[in-house]
């Protein structure tokens, strides 16, 4: 259990500020463009 | 989804080319990120999130809709600055005219939403309705700036079917060139 505790906290360090700052800057961009964007495709339509 | 995928494949470009530089990834520096929060939420519920969506009238949708563009062209027009948004400006100030346009709605034909489901359901749609997400059912004669429409159409041997606008092509190449391409400037940030 401690172990494990451990391993958790160690990939937790693993992550650093800067990489949540990117992921967050990508998922705006990500909103941005469907928002902006306007393509209709097969899957929502439903063919 | 063919937009999420310039998103994609634009940041797995530029996270490749600044790995094989031996340098970290630094995100384009965006300003009053806050507003596309704010600008995209209302269009999520009214226009993508199918429970909201189904309550609330064509007329309400296009008005948040149009609404929704205006903040984010704001957005894309305060970060103007950076390498890829002003293409990305061009492609939404396209979208934006053909919606305003027409009844607030991206119009598409029957010919090509003939393309997205079959001939038989597309005829039981009556021109003028609303058809998929943000597009408007229209005939090409009926429909200001056609060649804004969503008029182009992926290659058949792609198997998956999307008709997009010209602005969509330019959103797409701006959005990959602003993950894809750093900076010197980003490149310098510690």
């Amino acid at each position: 259990m401690k172990n494990k505790l451990n391993l958790l906290a160690l990939s937790a360090s693993k992550i650093k500020r800067e990489h949540i700052q990117t992921l967050f800057v990508v998922l705006s961009l990500a909103m941005l463009v469907l928002g902006l964007g306007a393509p209709e495709d097969s899957s929502i339509t439903g063919k | 989804m063919i937009l999420l995928f310039a998103v994609a494949s634009g940041f797995a470009f530029g996270l490749g080319w600044v790995r094989w530089l031996g340098q970290p990834y630094q995100p384009p520096a965006l300003k009053h990120l806050w507003l596309v929060f704010v600008s995209f939420l209302p269009q999520f519920i009214a226009i993508y999130f199918p429970n909201t969506r189904a309550q609330i009238s064509d007329e309400w949708a296009s008005g948040i809709l149009i609404a929704s563009l205006i903040g984010l062209l704001g957005f894309a027009w305060l970060n103007r600055n950076l390498l890829g948004m002003k293409i990305l400006f061009v492609g939404a100030v396209l979208n934006f005219t053909v919606i305003v346009a027409n009844r607030g709605f991206m119009p598409i034909s029957p010919q090509t939403a003939s393309h997205l489901v079959s001939e038989e359901i597309v005829s039981e749609i009556p021109i003028g309705s609303r058809f998929g997400t943000k597009d408007i059912l229209l005939l090409p004669e009926q429909t200001r700036f056609e060649i804004l429409a969503d008029r182009f159409l992926t290659p058949t041997w792609l198997n998956y079917p999307v008709a997009f606008s010209l602005g969509d092509v330019f959103l797409a190449i701006g959005i990959f060139l602003l993950l894809a391409i750093q900076t010197k400037k980003e490149r310098d940030v510690p």
